[in-house]
Order: C-alpha cells, then structure tokens, then sequence
C-alpha cells in the first residue's frame, strides 16, 4: 500500500503563490436561480386528467406530507375506479423524496424542475398540485415517471391453466387456483385504495380480505368476504370481476386478481369452519316471520341468507330438482364445479334456510298458496325463456337454444351431441355453450367442429377476452360482424346456416339495430345450430290475475331501488328485473332482503308463525 | 445540553478554567459541544456533549416502511450522505436476499465514490478553517459543488439523494452525464497543484499540524478508531477491500496510510484518498459505458412488502471510517430495529476526549476537525 | 456442544471449542452467528481477542424483544486478521436489565454501553461512563424501548398545525375538504 507520511517540511513563500490568482478573471455568477437538471425533484404537479383519487400517494408519504382533498365538482365513476379526490401537498413535512412520483399508479404525479417559494404567508406552503404547478408558472415536469422506476408490483402472479388439450378431455375445472405463496404474493400487490369495493355491485370489503390474507390471517378472509358475499365459492370463480376493472394498479400494469384471492381464501379455509363464520351473528331468536323465496339462484339464495340470518323463517321454492339457478343450469363445470356451488349452498342451508325443490309455482304449489303463507314473498326466477333470431329455419327440431343444451348438459341428459355444430352470438354463454358441446364433441367423435358467429367485431367483443383466447385454443373458430341469415335445410336435416357481413351494431341513437351487407354472404356448414343470443323471463307461473295487478315497464316487472314491487307483499330481484350476472344478483337479494326485514319490523306477527 | 441549563463549574481560584465549544464551532461539522478543562493553555480534560442534533431516527425507522426509510438515511450524515443509502439498502437486501444487478452495482460505487471525494473536500475547507485558512474552505466547496450538479443531474437532488433503494437504485443514468463527471474529474486535477500549494505544502498548514492530535496504531486499534484516521496510524485497512461489497473487488485501488497519526498525517491520507477515487471513478466510468441491463431488481408493492425475519450486519466504508448497519426483521412490513454504527461515534467522542488531552488550547478545534468527526452520525 | 461447523474456519472451531454451549450459525463469506448465554458472553470476547485476532468492537446493538420481555445483545467483533466478523447474540431479562460492561476488553464498549443505557435503559456493570449523553435534556422512558410511542408523545406534547389557504375554502364552500 502507499505510505503517504508527510514529509515535506513547506515553505513561508508557498502562499504567495496566491498572488497569481489576483491575475485571473473574477468569478461572477448570475443572481437568477440557476435551471434546475431535468431530473429535478422540485414542487409537485398533478395531472388532474390522468389522476384517479386514490390516494396511494398519501399512504406512500412517509412524512404524512399528503392528505386527500375532496372535490364535488370533479368527476366521479366507481365503475372505472376514479374518485372526486386530489392530492395536497404540506411543504412543511414534504422531504421531496418523489416515492409519491414513483408509486401513483397512473403517472399523474410528477415533481417538477421549480424549487424557489419565498412567502412569510404559512398557508401558502399548503398547494393542491396541477399541471402548471405551485406558482402557476408551468414549469416543466422533473422527476416522472419511467417505464422502469415503478414501484409497484405491475406483474400479476401467474394462474396456471389446464392446456387445451386436457380441457378439452372433460369437464374438469380449468384452472387450479393459487396456493398459499402465489395468493400473499398477488395479495401484496394491492394497493388498499378501495376502488374495487366502490366499483363492485354488492360494495365487497376487497382490500379488508386481501389484507388479511396477506397477513395470513384466511379466516379473517373469509370473514370479510361474508359480510357481503354468500356465494364466495361461485363467485371467486365466475364472478365479472368488476373490481378488477377498477382496480389502480391495473392502470399502468396487470389488475390485482382479485377474484383469484377470494377463491384462494375460500378454497383454504375447512367447509365446517366457513360455516362457522359465516353464521355468526345470526339472531339468536326468531323473529316469527316468515319469508318465501321463489327461486334458487343468486338473488334468492342470497336474500334468503341475509333474511335467515336476521331470524326470519325462510323458505325457498325451487323448480328445478337443485338449487343454484343459472349457476348450477348455466354456467359450465369447467368454470364452476357443481361441489363448489354445493358448499355454497350448504352454508346457506345452514343458516337456516328451507329449500324445497322441483317445487314449482303453479303446478306443485300455488301462488296464492305461498302468499297467504307468508308476511313477504321474492321473487327471483331469472332469464329461462330463450330468445330465437328468427329467420328462416329457426324453427326446425336441431335450432337449440344455448340454455336448454346446458340445462341438458348438468341434467346429463341427452340432446343429440352434433357433428357440425354453429353457435349465433358473442356473449359468455355463446362460449359456455360452445365449449361445453365442443367437449362431448371431443368424446365421441374424436375432434371439435365448431363455428362462432358474432355480430360484434373482435374489439367489441361481449364474451371475456379469456374465454374467447381459451376457446380458440380448444379449436372453435370465431367468425366476428357475421349476422345469421338462414338455415339451409336438406331432407329435414340441417345442413348450413348461411350468415351475412354485418356492417353496423347501433342506428344513430346507439340503440341495437344491427345493419348487413346483404352481397357478402358465407355458409357454415352445420347439422345443429345453437342460438345464445339472449334470455327472457318466463313469469306465467304468477297468475293472470297478479300479472294484470302488477305494474310493468317495457316487458319487465317494476320494482324500486330495494326491488320492491308495486305489490306491498311482493319482491322481486336477480336478472328477472335486473340482470347482468351473477353479483349484481347477489346484491339485489341484499338490497330486497333489507327492505324485507325493515318492513317486516314494522308489521304485526301473524298469529301461528311463532316458531 | 441546551446551552441555558449550562453551569460552569466552580473551580477554586486558580489557573484552571473551563471552556465550552460549540455547540456552533467552524471546528466540528454539525452542532455538537466539548467542555474543556484548562491549566493555563493546557487542555487538562475534554468531555464531550452531543444531542444538539439528535433527530432519533433509530426510533422513526421502526415506524416506517422499509422502502420510506430510503428518504431517511442519507440525513444522518449531511456531509457523506451515500454511505448511509448503501449501507441501509445493503442490509435489507441482505434480509430479503436480493441480488442486485451488475449495472446498480457499479451506479452506486460511482455514487459513492463520488460523495468520498465530496467529504473530503469538505474536510479539506473545514480543516484549515480551523487554523485561519478560508481560502481553503471557498474552494473545498466550489470544487464540491461541481459533484453536486453531477448528483442533481443522477438523483434529481444536491445532498440528499434518496437514490440507492433495495434492490439497486431509482432510476438509470441520464444521458452524457458520465462525460461530464469526466470534465468534473479533470477540472478536480487541474486544481489539485493550487489545493497542496493552499493546503498540503503551505508552513502555515504544516507547522501547525505536524505532530498534533497523534494517534499512535496501538491506540488507534484499542479504541476501535477505523478508517483514514486508522489508516494515518499505518494500518491498511479498508472496508472496500477487507470485507468487501458492491463491485469493488473488481475494480483497482490503493489504500494509502501514513505513520505518524498526527492532524496532517490524517489529512494525507485523505488527499490520497481522493486521488484513489477518482481512479476508481474513472475505472467505473469506463465500465458504465458497456454495462446494460436492469437497475434495480423487481421487488414486491412496497406498501405490503414483508421482508423476511433476521439480522443483517451490512458495513461500508464512508469518508469517515467503517460505518455499518444492523438491521433487524420481524418478518413485518416495517423494520424492527435499525442501529447505526457511525464511525465518528469512536473518534468523535472517546477518541477526541482522549486525544484533546495535554493538547493547547489553539490546536482543539484543529485536532477535533482533523479527526473529521461527523456529529450526526454520533446523534442520529 | 451444539453447533453446525461446516463453514466456520478451522482456526475459529478451535477457540469455539473451548466453550460449551454455544450456538454457531455461518451468515455468509465473512460473518458467523453466535448465540450463547449472557454469562459466558466475556470469556467469549476475551477468547476472541486473545486467541482470534477479533480486536476490534465494531458495535454492540441492543434489541427490545417485548413479547419475551427480553433484551437482545449483539456484540460484533471483526478480526483485521481472518477478516471475519462475528457477531455474538445474547439475550438478558428486561427486568432488572443488567449486565456486565466489557469495557475493560473493548475499549469501544464505553460508548455503546452509555448508548444503549440511555435509549433502552440497561445498566451495564462497570461501565466507565454511564452518564446522560445524547438525551440530556428527557426525562421521559429510554425512548428506543418499544413501550415509547412516538406518535403519541408527539401528539400530547405538540399542536398539529392547521392549513386554511383560499383554495381549500373555496373547495370547503362547495361542501368538499380535506378527508380524514
């Protein structure tokens, strides 16, 4: 090493050399603030356009510099996750440290290259930031955003898929789930902004349950899942998922899978202990009233719960021969494995829920029957009426309707699994039921033959973009802007359906008008045609002279916000009334179960209903 | 001690007094006080009185995230601010065991080496300061504050940098800006003729330093003295190369000492020392331009990011000596227990008490400057 | 003796071997774990020094381990020679919080000691200098312990200051503000 021992002994001259500088130009620098670099962490600016209110910034601070400032007259969508809020900034704890810049999950923040604020005024160190910044003076953006510098989690925990070829072999269930390590992981990446709980229909407690199961607390999951959710098996697999489109950290990266975590805490938390949770804080008395519910699916199921729970006497009518509705009848096992529903379901009935089925209104039992039985009744019978495109040919024996081949398919029964088979429409249940047929296809005649026609393009697709990836994949073709034009039929059987170019969705008023372009035509070569172009309620069973005493609204029973009909007695909820799926069925039966009980509070007991 | 509740001691009527320094001193780079005891112009006894600048930042540590802690470190030392950056990422990722990639590594050696030559440039003012020299001080600061628009244009901020993270550093180097640290290394040897003529080889300097403060190694070793000031007593040890991290085994470098443990001796050896670091800048400059890739590792949402359960020890050499951090998991979101191993808490406090004894009173705040203690980093 | 020795040096087995119940845990290229009773925390020192070359203290680190009603002492020791550091964990009762000083090992030791005295509260026996350094001016708990609470004491101790700026009232006139 260098021994650097001083041992110069110096000189008394050596600082004259100093003399020389009184030749060298002065040193004179400019009294103006010198431009800052461009990477300068000045004041902030706030993209008000780009910003969505979540507040991630304000948890991130780590001089609680950041507080969240409410502003009525900014826009507002839960379901696209923007909140009326906006970040203001105290210069009195900032530190400029711009891990806000580095956090906001939609790069709206930015420091700038502005860092003079001279002002004896205290409350002029307190800013709400826009783009142009503290002074107003729109200097431009310093420290931003990089695709690099991102400090969160934009990458999604992988969900494993079954490959199409082992899909295709059966009805097993196509994805496995997380296991412990993947689901705290995924849970880590939230955020706790709340978007998905505003944006969801039944208000879920998300960032409560994916907190928990961060902390490894599943119990505590399922907890938070059950305060609004008593379908969380169904729904941690089949559910739209609109929190995942809210979701913050899905504006720059992959949404957290917010669906896959609440099956992850339902999959790992014992059925026996579920129950358990889930039936604590039910009414340790009864109340003596008593409920009707006809219908087993979402709507029912869920007000039933909620109403058990309260200490009503509830019983559900089912006509099919399981409860579930659309769940069980509709949608696919490789999506939603019927013991899955079960345990749902089980939960429910152990809540004290009675629920008789292949019970039918009007032909088992009769709706007057149930009325007088009854302090309120809900109803909730769904979509089962198939709508038909009605052209040409629609009527022959082998045009299905997309529900009665999945009905059939749950029921296993037989409904002529066919060769060439063409689905009309673009929506879930064109998928469901194409997979599902192009399954049995698999097993009986060795290979998938089937076509899709959508009158969407494929930007405008209705189906889940996963479901139409994971269909392509199992080997339908997707035809997109084809609209059905007739069905070509040789001897009796069908041989084709021959489709036309659709050009356009909506007339100038956005309504559904489809328009084609009758010179382009295309034939699909098909024994069986299956038509999943829409549902509608069945409401016979009610009786003509209730049907007359009801109000409607264009084809469809009018009820208020909590479902409530114009029948002081009679609720209804689930598609029937409102649709689309199945959580905006669940909080419907929340909402109808709530108006029940609150006007079963202010009602007398009938005598004989003390339990 | 708030300097109000200060109650001189009533010594009999005699030649013995008392004096306090500080807690503002041109002799010490931060608050910090010493009560001396004199015979005559004889220091009999030196106590130390820290706390003006105790900010308790091992408590706040406890309080925040692992990743908000980022924007707290570089505090402790206002002067050699990097060291604690490295230092406290260099833990964590230890915990969480992190690898970070080649091109961060060699980033924050560039940083790091970069805010050595600013602390000694610092020390260099500061030091003659304390014997009259101004001149010294202005240009020590000067040269410093060209480093200090290369770390603005890296980091986005002068002093304190908040860069180096867990798992590599915040963002990537902006264009050009190694070809004007270049201009900055040149203009840095360029001056360096004028700096010895002010400093190294002016009689002033040499005749009031030469022999003051000694350290001798048995002393140096015993009161667990670490960095130039061990190295000015002949010990060559260095963090960088004994108990190395980052990218330094692959760079070369000196590690210069000195004999005789006095203030100039001491000085020397940092001279020297800045001389090595712009050759290491210039071996890191030259491999930044052919290292790519990534620059900080992906790390989970630092808002939930446990990190798991252990200690880790991670030490670094600063301009002042080892400093090292020990940092304790519970397996939770926030640290459990962060310490700060300064190396000025050696020689800033039972060092200097020891050192200042027998001193004159006209060389105190050469000898505690000489030893370049960073009160800070004793407080924290 | 329990310990796993696969990576310790030969020549650190050596001196280890002359304690018994000692726990050594290899942390990586240059740092070994040891924990071993308090009690036996001195001869290891003076081991280490006398016959390892660990002459320097690099620190000692206390932790307060609440649910044990423990401190955790660490005592890191570095050997200019083997270049090694080891750091040697042990653990005392919070209450009564003493323990003995190796000041007279480690000269170093002086002002750990009068550190963690003052930010934790445990008396180390025959330490030179255990005096008031830092906190001078508290008279509060030894505030490291995790029983003091920052945020509280601030919040008793200080007002929060308010903001009133004229965007923030003009937003309040339209029924908005600050959340809290």
């Amino acid at each position: 090493m260098s021994d650097v021992t001083p041992k110069y002994k110096g000189s008394v001259l050596r600082p004259l050399k100093a003399l020389a500088n009184l030749w060298r130009e002065p040193a004179t620098l400019p009294m103006e603030p010198r431009p800052a670099a461009p990477n300068y962490r000045g004041f902030h600016l706030n993209d008000w356009k780009l910003c969505i209110g979540c507040g991630t910034c304000q948890e991130i601070c780590d001089n609680a510099a950041i507080r969240m400032v409410q502003i009525p007259d900014l826009p507002t969508d839960a379901k696209a996750g923007v909140k009326p809020r906006r970040p203001a900034i105290d210069y009195g704890r900032c530190c400029w440290c711009a891990l806000c810049v580095d956090i906001c999950p939609t790069g709206s923040l930015s420091l700038s290259r502005e860092y003079i604020h001279v002002s004896s005024d205290i409350d002029s160190y307190f800013i709400l930031p826009d783009e142009k910044g503290i002074h107003g003076l729109g200097f431009e953006k310093g420290w931003s955003k990089s695709e690099t510098s991102d400090l969160l989690d934009h990458q999604r925990q992988e969900m494993e898929c079954l490959p199409a070829e082992e899909a295709l072999s059966g009805f097993g269930e196509l994805v496995p789930g997380y296991d412990t390590q993947a689901a705290v992981l995924e849970a880590s990446r939230c955020i706790q902004c709340g978007m998905c709980h505003e944006a969801c229909p039944t208000g879920m407690n998300a960032p409560e349950y994916i907190r928990a199961l961060w902390q490894g607390d599943r119990e505590k999951a399922v907890a938070e899942i059950y305060r609004t959710n008593p379908l969380a098996q169904v729904c941690g697999r089949i559910c739209t998922h609109a929190c995942e489109t809210a979701c913050s950290v899905g504006r720059r990266g992959a949404p957290v899978a917010i669906r896959w975590l609440k099956r992850h805490a339902m999959d790992s938390v014992p059925p026996d202990q579920i129950r358990e949770i889930a039936i604590a804080g039910k009414a340790e008395e009864p109340s003596g009233r008593r409920v009707s519910i006809i219908g087993a699916g979402p709507a029912g199921l869920t007000a039933a719960f909620d109403l058990a729970k309260k200490g009503h006497a509830v019983t559900i009518y089912e006509a099919r021969s399981k409860p579930g509705g659309m769940m069980r009848f509709g949608i696919p096992e490789y999506r939603l494995p019927y013991h899955n529903l079960d345990a749902d379901i089980d939960v429910i009935r152990a809540s004290g829920v009675e629920i008789l089925c292949n019970t039918a209104i009007g032909r088992d039992v009769s709706m007057a029957q149930i009325r007088g039985a009854s302090d309120a009744v809900l109803i909730s019978t769904g979509l089962w009426a198939a709508r038909s495109a009605r052209v040409p040919g629609t009527d022959h024996p082998r045009v299905l309707s997309a529900i009665r081949v999945l009905e059939a398919i749950t029921q296993g029964e037989d409904f002529g699994v066919p060769r060439r088979a063409v689905v009309v429409g673009g929506g879930n249940v064109a998928f469901d039921v194409a997979r599902s047929v192009a399954r049995l296809q698999k097993a009986r005649y060795g290979e998938v033959a089937m076509d899709v026609i959508a009158l969407e393009d494929r930007d405008h697709m209705l189906a889940d973009e996963e479901e139409v990836r994971e269909a392509a994949g199992e080997g339908i073709d997707l035809f997109n802007s084809w609209g059905p034009k007739s069905i070509q039929i040789n001897d009796g059987s069908i041989v084709a359906l021959e489709t036309v170019r659709c050009i356009s969705l909506k007339d100038a008023e956005g309504r559904f008008h489809p328009k084609y372009d009758e010179s382009t035509m295309v034939s699909h070569a098909a024994d069986t045609v299956i038509e999943a172009i829409g549902q509608s309620a069945d409401t016979s069973y009610l009786g003509k002279e209730l049907v007359e005493a009801l109000e409607w609204s264009r084809g469809r029973l009018k009820i208020d916000r909590a479902g409530r009909t114009s029948e002081p007695w009679l609720w209804a909820a689930g598609d029937m009334v409102e649709g689309p799926d199945v959580v905006h069925a669940i909080a419907a039966g929340h909402r109808a179960a709530a108006s029940i009980d609150e006007v079963l509070a202010h009602m007398a007991v009938k005598p004989g209903n003390v339990a | 001690m708030r300097p109000e509740n200060y109650k001189p001691v009533r010594h009999p009527p005699s030649h013995e007094y008392e004096l306090y320094f500080g807690p503002n001193h041109p002799g010490i780079e931060g608050n910090y006080a010493i009560r001396v005891r004199l015979k005559g112009d004889v220091v009999q006894e030196a106590i130390t009185d820290a706390g003006y600048l105790h900010r308790g930042f091992e408590k706040i540590m406890e309080e925040r995230l692992w990743v908000q802690n980022v924007a707290l470190v570089p505090r402790i030392c206002v002067p050699d601010p990097v060291p604690m950056e490295e230092s406290y990422a260099r833990a964590v990722e230890t915990l969480g065991g992190i690898e970070v990639p080649e091109r961060a590594q060699w980033i924050r050696v560039l940083m790091l080496e970069m805010s050595r030559i600013c602390a000694h440039l610092f020390t260099f003012g500061g030091n003659a300061a304390t014997i009259g020299l101004y001149t010294n001080m202005f240009w020590g600061v000067t040269m410093r504050d060209l480093f200090l628009d290369i770390f603005e244009e890296i980091t986005g901020a002068r002093i304190y940098h908040m860069y180096i993270t867990p798992g590599g550093v915040r963002r990537d180097l902006p264009d050009g800006v190694l070809d004007r640290l270049a201009a900055v290394l040149d203009e840095l040897e360029r001056k360096k003729p004028e700096f010895d003529d002010l400093f190294f080889e002016n009689a002033v300097v040499i005749n009031r330093a030469t022999g003051v403060g000694v350290l001798t190694q048995a002393q140096a070793l015993a009161w667990g003295v670490t960095g130039p000031n061990l190295r000015a007593c002949g010990l060559a040890h260095d963090v960088r190369r004994d108990d190395p991290y980052l990218v330094y085994p692959a760079l070369k470098f000196d590690i210069p000492t000195a004999t005789s443990g006095c203030s100039l001796a001491r000085m020397h050896v940092r001279r020297a020392e800045v001389e090595q670091s712009v050759r290491i800048l210039r071996q890191v400059m030259e491999r930044l331009r052919t290292v790519g890739g990534p620059v900080r590792a992906h790390l989970p949402n630092p808002l939930a990011w446990n990190v798991p359960a252990g200690e880790a020890y991670a030490r670094t050499e600063s301009s002042k000596g080892e400093l090292a951090f020990f940092a304790v998991s519970n397996g939770g979101p926030k640290p459990w227990r962060i310490q700060v191993r300064g190396p000025s808490q050696m020689h800033g406090v039972q060092v200097l008490e020891r050192i200042l004894e027998g001193a004159r009173i006209e060389d105190v705040a050469q000898i505690m400057f000489s030893l370049d203690a960073c009160p800070p980093e004793i407080d924290r | 003796m329990t310990s796993q020795r696969a990576s310790v040096p030969a020549q650190l087995d050596h001196i280890l071997h002359e304690m018994s119940e000692v726990r050594v845990t290899p942390k990586g290229e240059r740092r070994v774990r040891v924990d071993l009773a308090a009690d036996r925390l001195p001869t290891l020192l003076q081991l280490l020094k006398g016959h390892g070359g660990f002459l320097h203290l690099s620190s000692i680190s206390c932790v307060d381990w609440p649910e044990t009603d423990e401190f955790e002492l660490v005592y890191h020791v570095w050997s200019y020679e083997s270049k090694m550091l080891i750091s040697a964990h042990t653990l005392i009762a919070k209450s009564p919080g003493r323990f003995v000083s190796v000041y007279d090992i480690h000269a170093p030791a002086g002002f750990y000691e009068r550190d963690i005295h003052e930010m934790y509260g445990v008396h180390f026996e025959g330490s030179p200098n255990l005096n008031k350094f830092i906190l001078t001016s508290w008279h509060g708990p030894p505030p490291m312990l995790k029983s003091f609470d920052t945020r509280a004491y601030v919040d008793e101790t200080y007002a929060w200051r308010d903001y009133n700026p004229q965007w923030l009232k003009d937003i309040a006139a339209k029924g908005g503000g600050i959340e809290e």
